[in-house]
């Protein structure tokens, strides 16, 4: 009884974590290389894909709704192993020479493309939420379109989307966590190589859950800060 | 063009002619013609669902006509004609050209809720038509003063009254220095209490000779401050001439009864 309740303390026994930060925490760096990296290719794609969703043409309209649905709809741990393997065959087969991807290439690919949905999704609900008068405003004392999306229609938009993207973002860098499975050197990466070495793993999985708590938790109260005075202003 | 009641003899400021439109099968306008000149008050009136607001919206192209002509300032709005005579949709960039020099007010005010009352106001002169900041700030200000709310510059728009928000509207729309304003029923969603500080704006701009052409239920004002008042049924013009004339003496049997239930 004594001993397992002993065995168990032992788990959160973060010592082990700091004995070895010097193998875990560069892979720390490797978890906001891969977010920072994935947030630029998922922002692009879903403004890319939020401006066909708005499109006047139904094909374009069709395209960018086909889109979204199908990067929000498949599982993030299934498209980063799909991205990994299988267009590098294609690749392979179509150019007639070996083609792999790098694991962090297809990362970022991966999540950019999963979260890229995500996106989309906010992007286009925060230009639809500026009312048609205001645009009509702008329009009817000569504004161009281009004009009245910058200064009329975006600033309204972020102000709309911002909670939104920012919870988006900090899922997103949940997500990175998933990238050890194709081997890109990140905190749980190392954290399951010690392990493995050690056969302790128990208290650096702790260590790496307060870790990983501590970032998010911290980002997430600072986008927190950061988006309500903002919001406010629009009221 | 015949002179139906006219009294200004000033210069066509806006022609329409023959206008048709059409939302879906629905016929709204069924071929509406109007000249206003320089310096004229012209009222809509009509039930709702007679075309008024739509003819208002075709004058700056906001809606696009099926078929007939609109004249600006002598321009051709939203068509223009190519070298062998023939008609083509007009460039974007003429239309926003002469959307400049058409000021419009709406019911709903529609000021940008991201930007203070000044800034509201300096938004289209500066980036559209250019003017030197210092002038249009100093104009800016006059026009806040003329309507008003000095007080008010700094404030976003939110912490306004409907009232002066209304005001605001008429200052953004007349800092391009327009050519000519429309105002489509901007009073129809203001409180009771707040109609008459913008009817007092747009009285003030009428007597200072601002060519006006106002969409609006407010009987007492078209009567006092038009020079010509149209009424449209139906999409088409049912009666036409002074404030006496068609609202106190109505001669067609449609308009004798919807003055009638809006006079008693």
């Amino acid at each position: 009884m004594l001993e397992n309740l002993q065995q168990s303390l032992e788990a959160f026994d973060l010592a082990l974590f700091w004995e070895y930060r010097a193998v875990l925490l560069p892979g720390l760096l490797y978890n906001f290389y891969v977010f920072f990296l994935t947030v630029g290719v998922a922002v692009g794609l879903g403004l890319v894909a939020a401006t066909l969703r708005l499109s006047s043409n139904v094909v374009l309209r069709w395209i960018g709704t086909g889109y979204a649905e199908l990067c929000r709809n498949t599982p993030e741990y299934i498209t980063l192993i799909w991205i990994f393997y299988v267009p590098p065959l294609l690749l392979s087969a179509a150019l007639d020479r070996n083609v792999s991807f790098s694991p962090l290439l297809a990362a970022v690919i991966a999540l950019g493309l999963a979260s890229s949905g995500y996106f989309t999704e906010t992007f286009r609900a925060g230009i639809s939420s500026v009312p048609r008068g205001h645009i009509e405003a702008a329009r009817a004392l000569g504004m161009s379109r281009s004009l009245t999306m910058w200064r009329i229609v975006l600033p309204q938009a972020v102000r709309h989307m911002l909670p939104e993207a920012m919870n988006q973002m900090v899922s997103l860098f949940k997500s990175t966590t998933l990238v050890s499975l194709i081997a890109v050197p990140d905190l749980l990466y190392q954290v399951s190589l010690v392990s493995n070495a050690t056969s302790k793993g128990l208290p650096l999985y702790s260590g790496a859950a307060l870790v990983y708590f501590l970032i998010i938790f911290g980002f997430a109260t600072l986008a927190q800060r950061f988006s309500d005075p903002w919001r406010q202003r629009s009221r | 063009m015949s002179e139906v009641g006219v009294t200004s003899t000033g210069r066509v400021v806006v022609k329409v002619v023959d206008l048709h439109k059409y939302f879906g099968s629905l016929e709204v306008l069924k071929g509406v013609s109007l000249e206003v000149h320089q310096g004229d008050v012209l009222t809509l009136l009509g039930a709702s669902g007679s075309g008024k607001t739509t003819l208002l919206r075709c004058i700056n192209h906001l809606e696009q006509p099926n078929s007939g002509e609109i004249w600006v300032d002598a321009r051709p709005m939203g068509f223009r004609i190519d070298a062998a005579g023939r008609r083509r949709r007009a460039r974007e960039a003429d239309v926003n050209a002469l959307r400049m020099d058409i000021g419009m007010v709406f019911q709903q005010f529609n000021l940008w809720p991201h930007m203070t009352v000044l800034e509201n106001i300096v938004e289209a002169p500066l980036r559209v038509r250019r003017w030197p900041r210092r002038d249009v700030h100093e104009r800016a200000m006059a026009l806040l003063e003329k309507v008003g709310l000095v007080d008010k510059k700094d404030q976003y728009p939110s912490r306004l009254s409907g009232g002066q928000q209304q005001r605001v509207a008429i200052a953004r729309a007349l800092a391009m220095q327009p050519k000519v304003m429309l105002f489509d029923e901007p009073t129809s969603s203001l409180d009771p209490e707040l109609i008459g500080e913008v009817l007092g704006v747009m009285r003030a701009l009428a007597e200072e000779g601002t060519t006006m052409i106002v969409v609006t239920h407010e009987i007492g004002f078209a009567r006092e401050v038009s020079d010509r008042v149209i009424f449209l049924h139906n999409g088409l013009i049912e009666a036409q001439g002074t404030p006496e004339e068609v609202i106190l003496n109505p001669t067609s049997e449609r308009s004798r009864q919807f003055f009638s239930k809006i006079l008693h």
